[in-house]
């Protein structure tokens, strides 16, 4: 009984599968659309730059505030003087 | 001309080139790529329009962090549908609240050779198919669209999703089985 069942379910998963397999092909997108996104990619080196770019203002931040920070600390000093 | 920093872009060498900053070898990967991912999304979302605009930041993305890029032995293409998967899923994230489009709008007719009939008969399948697999998990979308559109195997699937042989064959028996449940819940028969 189990294995005609399992038998039967086989038989509908097969057909599933032959029918995915006759459906889903592949589409070609637009030459247009590939042709403009691969000028478009080539021209934008800038991307890496612009990550360099954060970077640098993250570090340019940090010392900002370390040396703020230093100051502070430096002038509470010489006030308990 | 430097005649020495002409290097021939080939498969083998195409993504530790592209990693180093040369701009032909992700030209070349990407002309090896778009497609696929392109249709991958394509499929995952069901509109055309949008397919290219998250292709396009699929490729501005790898773009743009193929420098931290590091090659594991896997794909190139896998790290690619790894970012579309992620893109995907945020634009279901920003259209939940928005009216859905229609798939029918949108679908293109891959059976153009077909009489008209045919044609508009197949589309509706399709039409319903996709509605069905829009509805299963998004890996057990993903693993059907590789292995139907891509025709990978469950070796070459297994790498791009991250998992095991064996866990891709039985996610692959379970996609089977919702798929089927949700085509019979909207009311289409498979056989």
């Amino acid at each position: 009984m189990e294995s005609k069942m399992n038998d039967m379910n086989n038989k509908g998963m097969f057909g599933l599968e032959e029918k995915l397999s006759s459906m889903l092909k592949p589409v070609m997108p637009d030459p247009v659309f590939m042709g403009k996104l691969k000028t478009r990619l080539a021209k934008t080196p800038a991307i890496l730059i612009e990550k360099s770019k954060r970077r640098m203002g993250v570090i340019v931040v940090g010392a900002g505030l370390f040396a703020g920070a230093l100051t502070v600390w430096i002038i509470s000093k010489l006030k308990k003087r | 001309m430097h005649e020495s920093e002409v290097v021939d872009i080939t498969d083998q060498n195409a993504v530790a080139l592209a990693c180093g900053g040369n701009p032909e070898a992700f030209s070349f990967l990407y002309e090896k790529n778009v497609t696929r991912i392109y249709n991958y999304i394509y499929y995952r979302i069901g509109s055309a329009s949008d397919a290219e605009d998250i292709t396009s930041r699929v490729f501005y993305r790898a773009f743009g962090h193929i420098n931290t890029y590091v090659d594991k032995g896997v794909p190139f293409s896998a790290w690619l549908y790894r970012i579309a998967h992620n893109l995907i899923a945020n634009w279901h994230r920003d259209n939940l609240r928005r009216k859905e489009v229609p798939l029918e709008d949108h679908l293109d007719l891959p059976h153009k050779a077909d009489q008209p009939e045919r044609m508009l008969e197949k589309n509706q399948e399709l039409i319903l198919l996709m509605k069905a697999i829009r509805r299963i998990s998004a890996d057990r979308q993903q693993l059907i669209l590789l292995k139907y559109l891509e025709d990978l195997s469950n070796a070459e699937i297994a790498q791009i999703m991250g998992r095991s042989e064996g866990a891709i064959k039985s996610l692959y028996h379970r996609a089977l089985i919702a798929l089927r449940e949700e085509m019979e819940r909207i009311g289409y028969k498979s056989d």
